[in-house]
């Protein structure tokens, strides 16, 4: 949004006051992000240069060993690389449960839409927390999920308390975000370029793969940038589903910021998060160049 | 960290609001939840009658780390007047400079403490003694554990919860460990201990138990784990006799809360009346009546069948832990959990 208040071209005389405006207009905003983000982000900053002394008290300095001890440890590669990895997992498990949703929700109309929307849209009305709370009733070593698995025979796998658990609770929890990103992205999707690759004779697999997956591009590429981010800063369901044995950044700079009390750690691990935000939006602005190159 | 910057910055003006209410109101922060309501009944409704013209603010948080962080954030401008808060976090907080000294210049009963209410290089003194103690649940664990080896016991596998490192239920459990394994002083090694918790990974369900420990074990979700003795009491009498509370007989170890006074704090005169009733033998044994805390205070006098639930009679089996120097070496056995015992359990 703020690139295309800066795109408006200012040797035009009444643009430029239209430029006026939209500037006078963006102020209180700015001003709110300055005060309210941007000034706590430097302070943030600051505070991962700070030195860390043992049991909890800071020292004013300016050193990098914050940065380059991660860097160095085993423990915080692997933690760093983990959480990529299973927050890009819970994208990939999301997008693939999402689209025929969304692609079924796109094509509805009338009332019958509008009643499914709502639906996809109501899980965002109860807390994260309770949904959470919800899967773990169900999850449990005794709970309805593992005793269906077991009357078919199979030796129930653990879900709850690991990997597994985080993954399922956060793939429900964004499925919402995802859905609705997947429908705004699916605007160029016409029915009637369906219709003429059928007249034409190609096959439902085909008429998918080479026409309605390539439409809705903008929208996975949207869904994916947005559960991407959500997963990797999310908090409460690893927290709670993961059962202390998935180390996440997020659970992580919870843990040094208020049981260990290492604040310039958790400083440096969420400007970590931040720079990986930054990447993530850099790969999403330049997948969107290729498709609408 | 956004998130709770901004509650700190609610927070504080909350207090500012309440505190401007009175001119004479002490505002004290402590552990939020049966804490606040125990305390508020023992010590801060009869001090309110004894002293009519001072009013005491409850400001509860849930743990000594969000204290700490809450006090730092006001450093320049104080609304909370005492803290009480763990010994090894008050360590920090004073080297940070946020406490006065408590002495005998706050309160004569200052010398009736025991001598482990004292901390080198902490400025408040120890207010309550708590310790570390099996829970498990009645329906099915038949006969109460009598040693920490029952956690180890193969027919609780899959049903034990532990609180991992670096929360200082996992920190005392090392240390108890480590004695168990015949490791040598904690403050140098406490391999052998991690190597003993190590056995027992594969056989914990969860490290890091929610809400808390006690909650998973009185419902049933778990059979066995550890807690701290006080609120063991209190849940063991809440959950109907479900969850069950033992010492073992090998002993355990004490966590310390001190009672602190901060500095420049708006209302110090009356902040050291609060704190010298709190550490008085007539506090101390309403106190352990009401939560069974054990006293600080050795001239407190205590009803026979409170002190059995506290670990008064075994003091002798107690692992007289020094939490300052465990702070020192804290990292090292969160690290060690992390890398020798938690992968043991996926």
């Amino acid at each position: 949004m703020t690139t295309a208040a800066l795109d408006i071209p200012l040797s035009d005389q009444k643009s430029s006051s239209a430029a006026g405006i939209a500037l006078t207009l963006l102020l209180p905003i700015a001003l709110v992000n300055a005060i309210g983000f941007i000034l706590p982000v430097l302070n943030l900053a600051r505070m991962s240069f700070n030195e860390a002394l043992p049991g909890g008290g800071i020292a004013e300095a300016f050193t990098a060993a914050n940065w380059t001890g991660l860097l160095e440890d085993g423990f915080y590669i692997e933690l760093i690389t983990n959480s990529i990895v299973v927050s890009l997992g819970i994208t990939l498990a999301t997008l693939l449960v999402s689209y025929p949703i969304a692609l079924y929700l796109h094509r509805a109309s009338g009332a019958w839409r509008t009643f499914l929307t709502v639906l996809v849209i109501s899980p965002l009305l109860t807390s994260a927390v309770v949904r959470t709370y919800g899967w773990i009733a169900l999850l449990a070593e005794q709970g309805p999920v593992a005793n269906v698995i077991a009357s078919m025979g199979f030796e129930p796998p653990r879900m709850m308390f690991n990997t597994t658990g985080v993954v399922i609770g956060l793939t429900e929890i964004l499925m919402p975000y995802m859905i609705l990103s997947l429908m705004a992205g699916f605007g160029r999707l016409d029915p009637k370029v369906e219709e003429a690759a059928r007249t034409l004779g190609a096959p439902p697999f085909r008429t998918f793969w080479r026409v309605i997956l390539p439409l809705t591009l903008p929208g996975i590429a949207l869904g994916c940038l947005l559960c991407f981010v959500l997963a990797i800063s999310s908090f409460i369901t690893p927290k709670l589903m993961g059962g202390g044995r998935v180390f996440l950044l997020a659970t992580e700079i919870y843990d040094q910021a208020i049981v260990t009390l290492n604040w310039p750690l958790a400083a440096t691990l969420s400007m970590l998060v931040l720079v990986i935000f930054g990447a993530a939006l850099a790969v999403y602005s330049r997948i969107l160049h290729v498709i609408e190159g | 960290m956004m998130f709770a910057r901004l509650s700190i910055a609610v927070s504080a003006l909350t207090i500012a609001a309440v505190t401007s209410a009175s001119a004479e109101t002490v505002t004290l922060t402590a552990y939020s939840g049966i804490f606040q309501e125990h305390y508020t009944k023992a010590v801060i409704e009869p001090f309110m009658k004894k002293y009519p013209d001072i009013t005491v603010q409850f400001y509860g948080m849930p743990n000594s780390a969000q204290m700490l962080g809450t006090l730092r954030a006001q450093k320049s401008s104080p609304q909370i007047d005492v803290a009480i808060l763990d010994v090894s976090v008050a360590k920090a907080g004073t080297d940070e400079g946020l406490f006065d000294k408590v002495d005998e210049s706050v309160s004569a009963n200052v010398k009736d403490l025991y001598p482990n209410a004292h901390a080198e290089g902490v400025a408040g003194v120890g207010v309550t003694f708590d310790n570390l103690v099996i829970i498990y649940n009645t329906d099915q664990v038949k006969t109460a554990p009598t040693s920490w080896n029952s956690l180890w016991d193969k027919q609780y596998e899959g049903k034990v919860i532990i609180q991992a490192a670096p929360d200082i239920q996992g920190t005392t459990f090392t240390i108890i460990s480590n004695k168990l394994a015949g490791g040598g002083d904690y403050k140098t090694d406490v391999s052998a201990g991690i190597a003993k918790i190590g056995e027992l990974a594969p056989g914990v369900q969860t490290w890091d138990p929610k809400p808390d420990v006690y909650a998973p074990i009185a419902n049933g979700q778990a059979a066995l784990g550890i807690g701290w003795n006080a609120r063991a009491q209190i849940y063991s009498g809440t959950s109907g006799g479900k969850l069950g509370v033992a010492l073992p007989q090998e002993g355990s170890g004490f966590q310390i809360n001190t009672i602190n006074l901060v500095k420049n704090a708006p209302e110090s005169d009356a902040a050291k009346k609060f704190i010298d009733y709190a550490l008085s033998p007539e506090a101390q044994a309403a106190f352990t009546g009401e939560m069974f805390y054990a006293p600080t205070n050795s001239k407190t006098v205590i009803a026979r069948d409170a002190l059995k639930r506290t670990a008064a009679d075994d003091m002798d089996k107690m692992i007289d832990i020094d939490w300052l120097a465990v702070a020192k070496v804290r990292d090292g056995i969160t690290e060690q959990w992390r890398r020798r015992i938690i992968p043991l359990s996926r």
